[in-house]
């Protein structure tokens, strides 16, 4: 094994032999006492605008570490913090509790949320492990099991649970999710599609655009900055399958390299992660078969 | 000579480093035991290595601009007429094609056994097979893990490497099907390797030879 280490060692970026080994991920803390910042820090016990009450006999109390980084202090390293919430006083979902915590516990801590229903794609997160929305996931009602919440894998982190989700973004306007036609239709009025065609976009159009699938997907862990990754793709076929659109031939010569599409190698996180249960990894399968069939979709 | 040099300069750090470890680490874990734990109760328990560390976040273009498209991967050949052809191989018939010969590659390992006759045409197919297949999937390895936009250099490094490696195991394939038994008997002989080998299921062992094999060897 130390041997492989070595040999490993030879394929690394020059840059990275000299440097030390230093921990980036974040480290387990108690709640109060963060990594050595720069400057001091209020305690959450000292930010409470509501005096927490006595737990009363039958109180479900809930353990919560959620991760936390504050870029007004880059040099200190993220940290998991620690809160409890008795569960009777609390919504049934992990959004009620991170909602909870921010009006009367901590009001440092930083998450995105709007429309909590799970239709604004918000609020998407890493709740013990899964890629989902925070306002369609329940809190575990087993007390005994601690919950963990991080932001989505493989991004940058603005803040505690906010990710940056430029590329995600950029990635999307790149694939022109827009209908695009070159002829108006006969009778000048609306683009009309027959029933039967408008339910091909079924399981397409409802995408949010969360990125819980392509967060989850480790080809676009390594290759995001080529890779389109299921959320993309999905897109993508969602203009594809559309009856309307008239630029299929272009749409698909976009995807005619070994970046944007053939990065995917089913792994299938992506359908199994969807909080809004669609599955990406069936609309990339058919890209594929189209391009390489070469039905006209 | 520079590089022997970086190198010494190299392991020198590594003992440098590694010994001020080993000096420091009594240390800083008297100072203090509990917090120590604390402060460095990682996710995991062994040191980082990165191969690739993530970079800073760099944002090409505007926030607002789509994010650049690569080129499609085919060759377009025109014609006499002005008219223009792709070419067979852009990414989907590659991929294609590599698909259908990890499909062909079933019944090619299967028919030898199961006709059992060998047959020279059928091992060659088979070597040439796996030849192909195992080169498309180190190619699609690498495309995977060495990002061409990140490090230009080692994925030509790596290309080269692995059609340096393809080119030798097809001749080393050559040599052995024409000058050996061929990959099908080779296989088939090591199979049946432990027929004459005594410490299989055999417990008799007035029956062996010096050499730990049986006294009258199975044909």
């Amino acid at each position: 094994m130390a041997s492989l280490r070595s040999a490993s060692r030879l394929t690394t970026p020059a840059r990275s032999l000299f440097r030390p080994a230093v921990r980036t991920y974040a480290t387990i803390s108690e709640s109060g006492a963060p990594t050595a910042p720069t400057r001091n820090l209020v305690p959450p016990e000292e930010t409470k605008t509501v005096k927490e009450p006595a737990p009363s006999k039958d109180a479900k109390i809930k353990t919560f570490h959620i991760y936390r980084w504050n870029p007004d202090e880059p040099a200190s390293k993220p940290r998991m913090q620690t809160y409890t919430l008795d569960l009777n006083k609390t919504g049934p979902m992990v959004l009620d509790a991170l909602i909870r915590i921010k009006n009367e516990v901590d009001p440092t801590l930083t998450f995105r949320r709007s429309c909590r229903e799970g239709i604004c794609g918000s609020c998407a997160m890493n709740i013990d492990g899964i890629n989902t929305l925070a306002c369609l996931c329940r809190i575990p009602t087993d007390t005994a099991k601690e919950s963990r919440v991080y932001p989505l894998p493989h991004t940058y982190v603005v803040k505690d649970l906010v990710p940056d989700l430029t590329h995600f973004y950029k990635q999307y306007k790149s694939i022109k999710p827009y209908l695009q036609r070159d002829t108006k239709p006969e009778d000048g009025r609306e683009n009309r599609q027959s029933r039967d065609d408008r339910k091909k976009l079924d399981g397409l159009y409802e995408c949010i655009l969360c990125a819980c699938c392509s967060t989850s997907c480790p080809s676009y862990w390594w290759n995001s900055e080529q890779y389109l990754g299921p959320a993309m793709l999905l897109q993508s076929y969602r203009w594809l399958a559309d009856s309307r659109d008239e630029r299929k031939a272009e749409r698909k010569e976009a995807l005619e390299n070994s970046m944007s599409l053939y990065r995917c190698h089913t792994i299938l996180n992506c359908s199994r992660t969807c909080p809004k249960g669609l599955n990406p990894a069936k609309a990339i399968a058919e890209i594929k078969k189209s391009m390489a069939i070469g039905s006209s979709m | 000579m520079a590089s022997t040099t970086r190198l010494g300069m190299l392991c020198a750090r590594q003992f440098q480093a590694s010994s001020r470890r080993v000096l420091l680490q009594p240390q800083s874990l008297r100072q203090s035991s509990t917090t120590l734990s604390q402060r460095i109760a990682p996710f995991s328990t062994t040191t980082q290595r990165k191969i690739l560390p993530p970079g800073p976040q760099v944002v090409r273009g505007g926030v607002n601009e789509a994010a650049p498209v690569p080129p499609p991967q085919y060759v377009i050949i025109p014609r006499n007429n002005g008219t223009a052809v792709l070419s067979a191989m852009n990414t989907t018939s590659q991929l294609f094609s590599e698909r259908a010969i990890s499909v062909a590659l079933i019944p090619l390992t299967l028919a030898p056994f199961a006709a059992g006759s060998l047959n020279p045409t059928t091992d060659a197919l088979l070597v040439a097979g796996i030849l192909v297949h195992s080169h498309m999937g180190f190619q699609q390895i690498i495309t995977d893990y060495i990002p061409q936009w990140r490090m230009p250099g080692y994925r030509k490094l790596f290309d080269y490497a692995l059609l340096l490696a393809t080119l030798l195991v097809g001749i080393g394939f050559y040599e052995f099907e024409t000058n050996d038994v061929g990959l099908t008997e080779a296989i088939k002989r090591i199979w049946h390797a432990g027929a004459n080998d005594a410490t299989v299921g055999k417990s008799d062992l007035n029956a062996l030879g010096h050499d730990g094999k049986l006294k009258n060897l199975k044909e």
